[in-house]
């Protein structure tokens, strides 16, 4: 007979709290064979959704398998829901849904079938398991595929049947591991959105790895930079790309002209084509003033007037280099 | 009728009970099994298991055909429970080569391995799994032809006379495909463990079967090697220690002890585990 547990004895659900975080590394290294993967990586991860930005062969899948408890780093302490994934696996991996880099799956199965079968796997019961299969497959867009066999879906569906069976057993994490790879522009900012509502709306965390930086910034709150076999930077993207440092204008024309108007008004300017950034020091509202003033004054055609912040990448290219 | 739709069907959390590792392991178990038996696919994958499940009971099928015919010939036509393993070796050797590759190469090849293995499940208890369903499916030949010989001499008043005698070839018929599933499971999942293609595979665990078979044969036969080296006949072992459990110590090799009969299944039967534990711990599953 099998042993049953109520999900109230089950290992903590994702806090989002982050002095209790969800994923905490210290001093994480692990190597394959003679070759360094990760060195001295201490991260956290905390609720929402996180992002696991790297290169390809940055370490972010060897990171994956560690969570899960399939392999162990040669030093360091990891915790997953404040347990150790070496020795407690099987119970943080009943609360972890996970979704892998490849599309390869049994042809000749239906993704209906492959979802429940994933939702038995990890203790539903044969009802429930049936019932959840169909949900999430609606959840996912696939309510009307799901009697479908998986060799005849394309890409775009697999990766959403991936995500589907990651959902199934209602996780408290959910690790995606490339989840865009593959899609088309239109597919894959369906997929970002359906990303950020499991991990807003279903209130679900999720860590996603991606090498591609403009998703991350787009639906991730915070993120985990892994190059070089370092963790670069880590924590919150409003945290990492600071205070607001600027103000952008693009204009069509005249730039140069309300570029000396502010200079003479005692801003520092620069020009970039048909951009121009003033830096601010604390007050956002006196600069964006001034820039609009400005280009009043000289009647510029604006197209677009912004707080400037770092970006993703300028963290990203700052911390690996 | 109403053009209503329901757009969003929002998300249900789920608070009901969740099984441990055993009901995970009995889910790939039935699951398994389900597939290996080509259940829920299409025809071609039921055609290769229902071909060797026929070709298993068509013997016992005619013995008991004979047995109900000609009732008074019984004990001189129709072969006895411990022979009938030498009329399907080969439907069990075929059933070997399938099943063990369906089983391993599967997963590996189509990734499933990787979400298992992100499950509760882990490495040993998914390969325990495995083995459970390979002696499930295995039984069916193994052991499914002799109950139903059983069964069908015992309604013609041809079975066992007494309950000891009953249990005893009861026993007999579940040790001996205890005997022949060790082995022939064993050797089949190492076999299958190096490679994800099942046609090569299949191919080299009938090779590796029929290849000891041949080679001890020479050795001990045309070199003159000892007969123990027949022990290394993984065909004629579990057969010798069938007839041995059936016709006592004089049949199968009588020089070879019935210890070493023992010692010789579990000895391949642990080593070839061993190993496929060893390439399972190695493996990467998160690629």
């Amino acid at each position: 007979m099998a042993v049953m547990t109520n999900v109230a004895e089950g290992p903590p659900s994702s806090s989002g709290a982050p002095n209790n975080p969800t994923i905490s590394g210290q001093n994480i290294t692990k190597s394959w064979g003679t070759h360094a993967v990760l060195t001295n990586c201490s991260f956290q991860v905390s609720g929402g959704v996180t992002g696991l930005l790297g290169s390809n062969g940055a370490g972010k899948t060897t990171l994956f398998g560690m969570i899960l408890g399939l392999h162990e780093p040669n030093s360091g302490e990891l915790r997953v829901f404040g347990l150790d994934p070496r020795t407690a696996g099987p119970k943080i991996r009943a609360r972890i849904g996970y979704s892998p880099e490849h599309h390869l799956l049994p042809p000749d199965l239906r993704a209906h079938d492959l979802v429940r079968h994933i939702g038995e796997i990890h203790g539903l019961s044969r009802r429930d398991a049936t019932t959840r299969a169909s949900d999430a497959l609606w959840q996912v867009g696939l309510g009307e595929e799901r009697f479908r066999a998986l060799g005849t879906m394309s890409t775009g569906q697999r990766q959403r049947v991936k995500l589907a069976q990651a959902l199934v057993h209602d996780p408290a994490l959910i690790l995606l591991d490339e989840p865009t790879d593959g899609l088309d522009p239109l597919q894959r900012e369906k997929m970002l959105s359906l990303i950020r509502r499991i991990g807003t709306e279903f209130g679900i965390d999720v860590v996603l790895s991606s090498h591609l930086l403009e998703e991350v910034e787009q639906i991730c709150d915070s993120v985990v930079i892994l190059a070089n076999g370092t963790v670069a930077a880590s924590g919150g993207l409003g945290e990492l790309r600071g205070d607001t440092y600027g103000v952008v204008a693009v204009l069509d024309r005249d730039v140069e002209l309300v570029g000396q108007l502010l200079s003479q008004a005692g801003w520092s300017t620069n020009i970039a084509g048909n951009r121009l950034s003033i830096a601010i020091n604390q007050n956002l509202d006196q600069g964006l003033d001034a820039l609009r003033d400005a280009i009043a004054e000289v009647g510029a055609p604006l197209r677009s007037l912004q707080p400037e912040r770092r970006s993703l990448e300028d963290i990203f290219l700052g911390s690996a280099s | 009728m109403s053009d209503a739709q329901i757009l969003d069907r929002g998300y249900r959390r789920y608070e009901g009970p969740r099984g441990q590792v055993w009901a995970a392991m009995r889910t790939l178990i039935r699951f398994s099994f389900e597939r290996a038996l080509g259940m829920r696919r299409g025809f071609w994958a039921k055609v290769i298991p229902a071909l060797i499940i026929v070709i298993a009971f068509l013997p016992a099928v005619v013995f008991i055909g004979i047995a109900s015919l000609l009732p008074d010939a019984f004990a001189e036509a129709v072969p006895t429970y411990g022979d009938y393993y030498g009329f399907i070796v080969s439907a069990l050797v075929l059933y070997t080569a399938f099943l063990a590759p369906e089983l391993l190469c599967n997963d590996r090849r189509t990734r499933l391995l990787g979400l298992y293995l992100a499950s509760p499940l882990n490495r040993l208890t998914y390969l325990a799994s495995k083995a459970l369903t390979a002696v499930l499916a295995l039984s069916i030949i193994t052991i499914g032809p002799l109950l139903m010989l059983l069964l069908a001499y015992s309604l013609q008043g041809q079975g066992p006379g007494n309950v000891v005698d009953y249990l005893t070839l009861l026993g007999r018929i579940f040790l001996a495909g205890a005997a022949i599933t060790a082995i022939y499971t064993s050797l089949a999942f190492a076999v299958a463990s190096f490679t994800d293609r099942m046609a090569v595979a299949a191919a080299s665990i009938i090779m590796a079967l029929l290849g000891s078979q041949v080679l001890t044969s020479v050795l001990v036969n045309g070199a003159d090697w000892p007969v123990w080296m027949r022990l290394f006949s993984l065909v004629d072992l579990p057969l010798d220690i069938v007839e041995r459990l059936y016709f006592g110590s004089n049949f199968g090799e009588p020089s070879i002890s019935n210890w070493a009969y023992l010692v010789a299944i579990v000895a391949w039967s642990g080593v070839l585990s061993a190993l496929v534990i060893r390439r399972y711990q190695r493996l990467d599953v998160t690629r």
